[in-house]
């Protein structure tokens, strides 16, 4: 099941930024992902959904490299992993780190800029200036400074968002930086988010609210082990594919199958 | 990180220094007249080793992995009477390249038992100790027993006895500890960026494996160099306590660094010190209690994560909230009649008249002295003052706006509330410090 491109006037196809290619998880005996085939040729922004367990972090993860594929291939813009790693950037969870750890929100985001300095260099006044502007646009320059377990949750994520700015990727690859954030964070991250698409850079995120999907993305993978449906939103978060995806949340399909319905009445 | 270069770049320099040995130690040695200058280099030669301690082992601290070193430490003493057993000598740098061999072993068993009996990482680690440390004490004892010639001394490698180094030992130990500072500092920001969030660091193409090995190696090094000074049992404390202690003081990983590597040549220096005022306590314990005082002092005095400080703000907070609810009790007290209230109408239990006396000394309320309705009996009777009434009304219209702002956005405005104690709380001046 593959989200494709219309063929170009010459009939050759364009490399697709992203290709996942049956690509097969497994923890011990149990499939967490199971052939999964997934092409997302454009830049835009392109929703990750299923149910909790679902294996929709583990997909980003297989495609980082950071679980191991039992089966199957992920490229890049035709390329594999270890000639693209500099083209992708990536917001792990938020429950992923220590906050306690003694670094600053400026210092967290200058990580993001270690991947092109390379071994034993340290960050010059280039990768500080775009640390600062990355916070900048994030809305936190003026808690540069501060310790990061100081930071309030949706400060913390948009702290981690910084960092993947910093990396001035192409590909962005966001695990859940909606989760446990108040209203005010998760429209700027959506913003920023926004604002890397109309850049031309493709942003990926996982995200378990059906409810928002429907509004923020543009084009949806459901997945549950297996890749139910992918392409545009509208197209896909049908009842059919949301019953198929969420079998037993029955309420909250109801639920989301008017806003779609609605959202589909009015565009 | 940043902040804290200049620091640890100067920490090099000075180790560096240290081990520049033919100029260096005739320095050394016409800085302090009157002592003998062995004492002086070995004094030196410890000291570098405890700075380096505590650097690689800051980074062990934020990795999170602080008992690695005690697994080796403990595989050490095995290590040092095999090579003395085969080899027959007993310079330091054969046994301790014993030591060095026994402890990479140890950790090598770590991983194996982890892996293979898929135990926990604290059962592993407490397996390795056991059964390295078993085996080094037998071997130590089964040598000793025999009197096999030479053989004698090996158990200083236990407790630790600086005495016994020479001035060649030393400058060896300073070496390595220089070399040992000079990588965490060149590799500082690798280092942190794998200890802060691997998987990022992975993510990015760093070799998150390959870097957790430098730093296991780098951390049974410093084990190994200390083992003449520190003994086998407590080195690991020259490489997890001075870093907890320096945790207490800063926020930033290079300062965190510095700090770390400072105490730990401090705790060490004065372990030298005492113990050649008296030559029969072995170094090890000694360097550890100076240690461990200090991380005491700074778990409890530090000013921002220490105990006492992190108390008095607590109670701090809470007075701000009991006066500023009392203050609130005051100014409805006094709506509800002609203004006047007795004490006894708003204080109600312990904490209120506490509240109740931080009014009264801010000059929020002030007295007023009224007969009762027969004109016998006097009643004391309060009203707030000009301020008070200010201040209460004041809280009483940003207590709201919170309200209002938490029934539009409960999310919001908890966060806020989380982060900065809301000012409703806050009636006095006094009782005006802040989280931090």
């Amino acid at each position: 099941m593959t989200d494709s491109a219309t063929p170009s006037a010459a009939g050759d196809r364009p490399v697709p930024l992203v290709e996942f290619h049956d690509v097969t998880v497994a923890y011990g005996r149990r499939p967490v992902l199971w052939n999964v085939d997934l092409v997302i040729d454009a830049p835009c922004l392109f929703g990750i959904i299923g149910p909790n367990g679902a294996g929709k972090s583990t997909l980003l993860k297989a495609a980082l490299g950071l679980v191991p594929l039992v089966g199957g291939t992920v490229r890049f813009a035709g390329e594999p992993l270890a000639r693209a790693r500099h083209t992708i950037g990536y917001v792990p969870q938020r429950e992923s780190v220590d906050w306690d750890f003694p670094v600053s929100a400026f210092d967290v985001v200058l990580m993001g800029t270690y991947g092109r300095l390379g071994w034993f260099r340290r960050p010059g006044p280039a990768e500080r200036a775009s640390a600062r502007d990355c916070l900048a646009r994030v809305g936190l320059a003026d808690v540069a400074d501060r310790q990061i377990g100081r930071l309030s949750g949706g400060q913390q994520q948009r702290v981690f968002l910084a960092r993947a700015l910093a990396q001035e990727a192409a590909i962005y690859l966001l695990d859940e930086p909606m989760a446990g954030v108040d209203a005010r964070s998760q429209e700027q991250i959506f913003d920023v988010l926004a604002s890397l698409r109309a850049a031309g850079r493709l942003v990926v995120v996982v995200h378990h609210d059906l409810r928002t999907a429907a509004e923020w993305f543009d084009r949806v993978a459901l997945i549950d082990m297996r890749l139910v449906a992918a392409g545009p939103t509208a197209t896909v978060l049908t009842p059919d594919n949301l019953r198929r995806t969420y079998s037993g949340q029955v309420e909250l399909l109801r639920e989301v199958g008017l806003a779609v319905a609605e959202r589909g009445r009015t565009s | 990180m940043s902040g804290g270069l200049p620091c640890s770049a100067a920490l090099v320099a000075a180790a560096s220094g240290l081990s520049a040995s033919p100029t260096g130690s005739t320095v050394i040695g016409m800085a302090v007249p009157g002592v003998p200058y062995n004492t002086l280099v070995v004094a030196c030669g410890v000291a570098a080793v405890g700075c380096a301690a505590g650097v690689v082992g800051s980074l062990a601290l934020l990795r999170k992995r602080p008992l690695v070193g005690d697994a080796a430490a403990h595989a050490t003493l095995a290590g040092v009477a095999g090579a003395f057993l085969l080899t027959g000598r007993r310079d330091l740098v054969s046994l301790l390249t014993g030591a060095l061999v026994a402890a990479l072993v140890g950790l090598g068993a770590l991983v194996l038992v982890r892996r293979v009996t898929r135990t926990r990482d604290d059962a592993a680690t407490a397996i390795v100790i056991g059964g390295g440390f078993g085996l080094g004490i037998a071997l130590v004892s089964g040598i000793t027993a025999r009197g096999i010639p030479g053989g004698g001394g090996l158990e200083h490698f236990l407790l630790g006895h600086a005495a016994a180094l020479t001035a060649d030992d030393a400058r060896l130990l300073m070496a390595v500890s220089a070399a040992a500072i000079a990588l965490v500092v060149f590799a500082l920001k690798e280092f942190t960026l794998v200890a802060f969030d691997a998987s990022f660091a992975a993510a990015t193409g760093w070799p998150v494996v390959l870097l957790d090995q430098a730093l296991v190696t780098l951390v049974a090094v410093m084990v190994v160099v200390g083992l003449p000074a520190a003994g086998a049992v407590l080195v690991t404390a020259l490489i997890v306590i001075p870093p907890v202690a320096a945790r207490q003081w800063t926020d930033r990983v290079g300062t965190l660094v510095a700090l770390a590597g400072g105490w730990g040549a401090a705790a060490a220096l004065a372990g030298v010190v005492v113990t050649s005022a008296r030559p029969g306590l072995p170094t090890g314990p000694v360097i550890v209690l100076a240690a461990a005082c200090f991380c005491l002092l700074s778990v409890v005095a530090s000013p921002r994560r220490g105990w006492l400080g992190r108390t008095l703000r607590a109670a701090a907070e809470r007075r701000a909230w009991a006066a500023g609810l009392l203050l609130d009790t005051c100014l409805r007290a006094s709506e509800r009649g002609d203004g006047t209230f007795t004490v006894a109408d708003v204080t109600d239990g312990r904490t209120a008249r506490a509240a109740w006396r931080t009014l009264e000394h801010e000059g929020l309320v002030e007295r007023l002295h009224e007969r009762t309705a027969d004109g016998r009996v006097p009643r004391v009777a309060w009203r707030l003052s000009g301020r008070g009434l200010d201040r209460a009304r004041q809280r009483r219209r940003r207590a709201a706006d919170w309200a209002a702002a938490f029934d539009r956005a409960p999310a919001a405005a908890r966060e806020r509330f989380s982060l900065d104690l809301p000012e409703c709380a806050i009636a006095t001046d006094a009782g005006a410090t802040r989280a931090t």
